[in-house]
């Protein structure tokens, strides 16, 4: 959720210490003499009308149950694509990025440790129902409802291999980035994760020039490598991807027996087809084992390892909050003092500090407080994350088919017309392969 | 391209093979591939020239920032000088319109911009799409054997990657912890002191005005002015016989900085380019009790500015509130020592723009230290005025002056019912509240650059405009009170251009630095009498009850009778160069000579 109104004086504050100087250039300040001029009184627009906001819950509970339809009934690629197609004019251009699910486990986590914020029920519902979905059917909000998803889709062009070590690799940042979110949401710091997303600019046409070069960067980096930020970014498709491990139903290339012909692997441009294991496939060697041994053993030395270096990450991490900040600059001020302009963003906030430093050192040397057990679980996260995908990199493969990665499949439904056994299953005419012409008759051919 | 020809074909044998007929050239069908990659290039081409233009568009946009322009600045710079110029104004309001209309076309071509880029970049990426679909060649299905020759190590090349992944990322975050380093303290005693709940070592109780006033605490005397009441002061000695002269110490450090007593305890500041110095003497025997180079000082500039070997590193005499010394270099180190000679606090104000080097010294009241930083070019915000808490360095308040350079050090004073400081820099006296720093009035009346500082005296602040004049404010005024509250104006070409006036109430006395000496009415600014002592002179002159003391740069001391007629009552003689002004606390006369502290009055024996 990225506007939440009750969230105002929190983004204000941001705005005035974070942005101030770099909006400080679009502002106009008032006359610097009396001109008569009465300033009018600032006024915010008000917040979305309940039953638009309903409206919002009820077009994404909608725009579920058809993605799941077309996924699991008609197995349509095309209704996909025009699903996605809603999906980013109303989530995307529509509301313009501003109600959607990849920003709300911090809404939820800033609302179980702050007992005065009470989470809106819509924030709820986007943020659970992709998840109860993904529990049941897989990555169905991923597939055809998520706007930023439906835009890389969109751009993708001429889709090319991330090899699998990379994917496994790379895999990792959202989880980290999913930790960061919750760690700077329930200290109260701010919503990072709504912050710095790439795409929103791109749906309001307008916004900071490093977020929109981020998000022109990864469009352009999408017509090639399918959906980066969902893939290497994006923490609610972490969470996504945890929930669909363990879904209730999943997608399959076809229903039918799979000839194991490796078509459905070149279709996906995600990397989510995974291979069976060769038949017969001997038994773990020892050195395989071995090495699962040490990982296990690995698995607590990486997250106390981890909580540890978390923890001593904590003075620095702190100073995105706005108050350590306003605490750090009186601080820095007090040792090396700075003589800053008249109305800069510094200036005023030291002549509020000043007011009343000893409240703001106290509210900052608790939140500094706070900040070390963060940091801490967000460091326990990190290596917990690190130490599973180790571990899991390790077993056994059980698959007997080629089969989509229940994590990382975006049911997008590209691989299932590939599938020769699919299209003799629906009637479809096979794809039939030219055999290569040599080049002599190919001569002779002109 | 011509048509083939036909050739007849004639019965009989066959015929030898001729050159086979030229096919008819074949017209190309349609394709659409190749109209798709065309659309999605000039689609592409389209985008990219709109990128292009928004960002030259946004980087030159951000590049003339309309509060930088030279001619607003230049407005602005008038208006600080002209406050109720109208014209000046209305210019100001006409330039801010076009840069608000600037700023609206800029926001409403942006938007249009983007429109193009979306419209573009989606119509290149939909046929982009489909070209690409259209070409994509599907691979032949592997056969068995090629998927059994999986290669084994796949699992082991992403566990290295996944932990490679991992450690980068840790390496990041432990870079950042360690490069970004904090100010914030790490135990609760620290932040304790940040909130200036100082638990070190307690703080003394400031004293009252009546030992304040039988100190010499900073430059000029207890307010700066220059006078003291006292009547015991011998203001003649022998250098021969050393009559009256109490002790002479010698001075290890180079400065120009006045003598500051507090109990007995007298400061004078020193410094090079090597190091910077606070000396303490015995006021009793002159005994140097400790000397304390501040060093190390936080924020302090590696690189120390260039400063005239006249001016020096010490010009700024020290300042004192009974508990703390505080000094001031011209590197801009600000440094607070005990009287025991240790460091309370120190840190940086930063190098100031002034190429003649610093030299406007420290003004005490309460316990808070006035620094007077004027520097760079008039207009500018370069110029400070700062409060400091002095317990703690802790900064009480800071205002930003629009004025030049200016050697002049400000004065505390009570008057109109308000603390006042003023301060002097051409053109302006302005005056600001004690309390919080914000400005209480200011008169334009100064022109050249400033050096002789302010006095309060008979009610009025006086201020000297070099070689042109002496003028009096009455200071109950708020605003700009350049004609409302000027009391007089007296031309005076020997108007001096280093030494401060000093009054006493009825009678205001300037000194050139030609040695003429004038008088001045208070209370109507009428010269009296004006006399050529013919002495060279750069200390500031001083009132010591009814005695008017000149100190000559050669060492001749005038005692002239400090009243309505010129009167010449003694003039003694120091072999010694003196620039610093000399200070008056318990009876004696202390003076700062190039070579040596002297102390005059009463010696040892007589007291």
């Amino acid at each position: 959720m990225r506007r939440i109104s009750k969230f105002g004086w929190l983004g204000g504050l941001l705005l005035l210490l974070l942005g101030g100087v770099a909006r400080a250039q679009l502002l106009f300040p008032p006359p610097e003499f009396e001109s008569g001029y009465r300033m009018p009184v600032t006024t915010t627009p008000p917040g979305r009308a309940l039953w638009l906001q309903y409206l919002d819950v009820g077009v994404l509970a909608a725009c579920l149950a058809v993605a799941v339809w077309l996924i699991y009934r008609p197995r349509s690629r095309r209704g996909i694509f025009w699903l996605s197609l809603f999906s980013l004019a109303y989530f995307g251009f529509y509301r313009k990025g501003c109600i959607c699910p990849i920003g709300s486990p911090q809404n939820i986590a800033y609302g179980l440790l702050h007992p005065s914020y009470s989470v809106p029920v819509t924030v709820v519902a986007f943020f659970a129902l992709p998840l109860i979905v993904a529990l049941f059917f897989g990555r169905a909000f991923c597939a055809g409802v998520c706007p930023q998803g439906a835009l890389q889709d969109f751009f993708l062009i001429k889709p090319i291999k991330v090899p699998a070590f990379l994917e496994h690799g790379l895999g990792l940042i959202p989880y980290l980035f999913l930790g960061a979110g919750i760690a700077y949401a329930a200290t109260g710091t701010g919503f990072v994760i709504c912050r710095y997303d790439p795409f929103v600019p791109i749906f309001r046409l307008s916004g900071s020039f490093f977020l929109l070069a981020a998000g022109v960067s990864f469009l352009l980096i999408g017509m090639f490598v399918g959906r980066p930020y969902c893939r290497f970014l994006c923490p609610y498709g972490a969470l996504l991807k945890l929930g669909s491990l363990v879904s209730r139903w999943r997608v399959r290339v076809t229903p039918e027996t799979c000839t194991q012909c490796r078509l459905c692997e070149h279709s996906c441009p995600f990397g989510a087809l995974r291979e069976p294991a060769p038949p017969g496939a001997p038994a773990p060697i020892p050195g395989e084992r071995r090495t699962l041994g040490w990982l296990l053993v690995l698995l607590p030395v990486l997250i106390i390892a981890g909580a540890l270096a978390g923890r001593a990450l904590s003075p620095v991490a702190a100073r995105l909050h706005p108050t350590v900040a306003l605490a750090e600059l009186y601080a820095r001020q007090q040792q090396h003092p700075v003589v800053y302009g008249v109305m800069t963003p510094e200036a005023l906030a030291l002549a509020r500090m000043a007011e009343q430093p000893g409240t703001v050192l106290e509210a900052a040397a608790d939140l500094r407080g706070r900040f070390r057990l963060a940091t801490a679980i967000f460091g326990a996260w990190f290596g917990l994350v690190v130490g599973i995908k180790l571990i899991l990199l390790s077993l056994r493969v059980s698959r007997t088919d080629f089969e989509p990665d229940p994590g990382a499949c975006f049911a997008c439904a590209r691989c299932f017309s590939s599938c020769p056994s699919e299209r003799v299953r629906r009637g479809l005419p096979v794809v039939t392969v030219q055999p290569p012409v040599p080049a002599a008759a190919s001569a002779l051919a002109k | 391209m011509s048509e083939p020809t036909v050739q007849p074909v004639a019965p009989g044998p066959p015929a030898p093979p001729a050159t086979p007929p030229t096919p008819p050239t074949p017209v190309r069908p349609p394709d659409p591939q190749r109209a798709l990659r065309a659309i999605a290039w000039i689609a592409g081409t389209f985008s990219a020239i709109v990128v292009v233009t928004m960002l030259y568009f946004h980087f030159t946009a951000a590049a003339n920032d309309p509060w930088k322009s030279p001619q607003l600045l230049a407005l602005r710079a008038r208006l600080a000088v002209e406050p109720k110029n109208e014209a000046v104004k209305e210019q100001i309001r006409q330039l801010d319109f076009q840069f608000r209309h600037q700023f609206r076309q800029r926001l409403a071509r942006d938007r249009f911009g983007a429109w193009l880029l979306a419209g573009g970049a989606a119509l290149a990426a939909l046929v982009a799409r489909k070209a690409a679909e259209s070409t994509r060649t599907v691979p032949l299905p592997q056969s068995e054997r090629e998927r059994l020759g999986l290669p084994k190590e796949r699992p082991t090349r992403a566990r290295w990657t996944v932990a490679a992944v991992g450690g980068v990322a840790a390496l990041v975050l432990v870079a950042t912890a360690l490069l970004l380093r904090t100010s914030l303290p790490a135990d609760a005693a620290g932040w304790r002191r940040l909130a200036g709940q100082v638990d070190a070592a307690p703080v003394a109780a400031l004293p009252g005005l009546a030992e304040v006033q039988a100190n010499s605490p900073r430059f000029r005397g207890w307010d700066g002015g220059g006078w003291t009441t006292g009547t015991n002061y011998a203001l003649v000695w022998d250098r021969k016989s050393g009559q009256g002269i109490a002790w002479q110490s010698a001075i290890p450090a180079p400065g120009h900085n006045s003598p500051v007593i507090w109990g007995d305890h007298l400061f004078i500041s020193g410094g090079t380019t090597a190091q910077r110095e606070v000396l303490c003497y015995s006021v009793k025997d002159g005994r140097l009790l400790w000397r304390r180079t501040v060093e190390k000082v936080a924020g302090s500039a590696a690189k120390l500015p260039e400063v005239p070997e006249g001016t020096g590193f010490a010009a700024c005499t020290t300042a004192t509130d009974g508990r703390h010394v505080y000094a001031i270099f011209a590197n801009g180190d600000l440094a607070a020592l005990n009287f025991d000679g240790t460091v309370a606090w120190a840190k940086s104000v930063g190098v100031m723009k002034n190429s003649f080097g610093h030299a406007s010294s420290l003004a005490i009241w309460q316990g808070t230290v006035i620094v007077q930083l004027d520097q760079g070019e008039s207009g500018s915000s370069d110029s400070k005025l700062l409060a400091f808490d002095g317990a703690n360095g802790r900064p009480v308040w800071q205002q930003t002056r629009t004025v030049p350079v200016s050697w002049a050090t400000p004065i505390v004073v009570e008057a109109a019912g308000k603390t006042q400081i003023i301060t002097l820099s051409q053109p302006w006296i302005i005056a600001y509240a004690f309390n919080d720093g914000h400005e209480l009035w200011r008169a334009e009346a100064l022109e050249s650059e400033i050096v002789p500082s302010p006095i309060f005296a008979g009610g009025l602040v006086l201020a000297i405009s070099p070689t042109s004049k002496l003028v009096a404010w009455r200071p109950d005024g708020a605003g700009d009170v350049t004609k409302s509250h000027l009391a007089w104006t007296a031309e005076d070409s020997n108007a001096p251009d280093v030494s401060s006036p000093v009054g006493n109430g009825e009678f205001a006395f300037t000194v050139s630095s030609g040695g003429m000496v004038s008088c001045v009415e208070l209370k109507s600014g009428t010269r009296l009498w004006q006399h050529d002592l013919e002495l060279s002179v750069q200390a500031s002159p001083a009132i010591v009850g009814d005695r008017l003391f000149v100190l000559g740069e050669a060492g001749a001391a005038v005692v002239l009778s400090a009243g309505r007629e010129f009167r010449e009552l003694a003039r003694s003689q120091l072999a010694d160069k003196f620039l610093a002004s000399p200070a008056f606390a318990q009876g004696r006369v202390f003076l700062r000579g190039e070579t040596n502290l002297y102390c005059l009055g009463p010696t040892g024996k007589d007291q």
